[in-house]
């Protein structure tokens, strides 16, 4: 019960385990379902029973909150993303919300405000600024 | 958020499939087993992507099966106290509303909606601002913050807010004409 109470993303404070795994943004968990279920297709005419609640929900969920729809793309964001010094989680927040001014971005995820990786607030922003240009040309 | 993680299962099974499809019928079992589960620490597993190793049986003293321990790959969602996130709306009323983002489902309490959005009930009750600008009803898409998590035995509950800065309604301007 405690390690609960103790969590807290705002702060990156997630538990060594998911600070160590790798985060996937909703448009990267898309690509990931999608061929899950094309092999599903080919393996038996009715996919659908032999996916869990869980599995539908989540896919219509990625689907419907991806703001990036093409692998090239997917993998754009993520090198965009990665270089800058984020932690794996505080990247896919920002992968997955696409905040557009800094104020947004640091409400977004406090956290890249501390711990001085950004020399300053136009670092942050040319950052977005690069996200935003990758979906104008999607 | 998805995470991809690597986790262990210890897998029982019984001398019949001792075959040449043992490995086959452990990771249709595998999956069988664990995807659509939800546990405290991992969250909901969502898709199981790839068996990395099958190590030694163990046989079991007295029942012949054997178990196998188990390495997978899997996609899991779990939500985190604080983590920003965003959600379709499923069902409104004058308490607050409720949301889903993926296999979770999210509460929202009326007191953490902004003051001045109020309740509307009706045919399609809402939460509406008093200019009629901004309004959240079933189906609506959110951006909200979560603030609390509650484990139970296999589902995983959240509470949210939306009364904090950039959360709320999402306008999305593709859609506006």
């Amino acid at each position: 019960m405690s390690v609960e109470e103790e969590e807290n993303a705002a702060e990156l404070k997630i538990g060594d385990e998911f600070l160590k795994a790798k985060c996937l943004m909703n448009c990267e968990v898309s690509l990931i379902l999608d061929k899950k279920y094309e092999q599903l297709q080919n393996m038996s005419d009715d996919p659908m029973s032999q996916t869990s609640q869980v599995f539908e929900k989540s896919l219509q969920y990625v689907k419907r909150f991806s703001r990036y729809k093409n692998a090239e793309t997917v993998k754009q964001v993520r090198e965009v993303l990665s270089r800058n010094r984020l932690a794996e989680f505080e990247l896919c927040v920002l992968g997955n919300l696409c905040p557009e001014t800094v104020e947004e971005a640091i409400a977004m995820v406090p956290t890249i405000k501390s711990k001085g990786r950004f020399q300053d607030d136009d670092a942050i922003d040319k950052m977005l600024r690069d996200l935003s240009m990758i979906k104008k040309f999607e | 958020m998805f995470f991809h993680m690597v986790l262990e299962r210890n897998m029982q099974l019984h001398p019949r499939y001792f075959g040449p499809h043992l490995h086959e019928k452990l990771t249709s079992k595998l999956v069988k087993d664990v995807e659509g589960t939800c546990g405290g620490k991992h969250g909901f597993v969502v898709a199981v992507t790839k068996v990395e190793s099958i190590g030694k049986g163990l046989i079991r003293e007295g029942t012949g099966f054997v178990t196998f321990p188990v390495k997978y790959q899997c996609v899991v969602f779990r939500p985190f106290r604080g983590e920003v996130l965003e959600a379709v709306v499923t069902l409104v009323n004058k308490m607050g509303f409720f949301a889903e983002a993926g296999p979770v489902n999210i509460f929202v309490s009326n007191h953490l909606i902004p003051d001045d959005m109020e309740f509307q009930s009706g045919d399609i009750p809402n939460y509406t601002t008093s200019d009629g600008s901004v309004k959240i009803q079933k189906d609506s898409e959110v951006r909200l913050k979560i603030i609390g998590v509650r484990v139970d035995a296999a589902e995983i509950f959240c509470i949210g807010t939306i009364k904090d800065d950039f959360l709320g309604v999402i306008n999305d301007p593709d859609a506006a004409s």
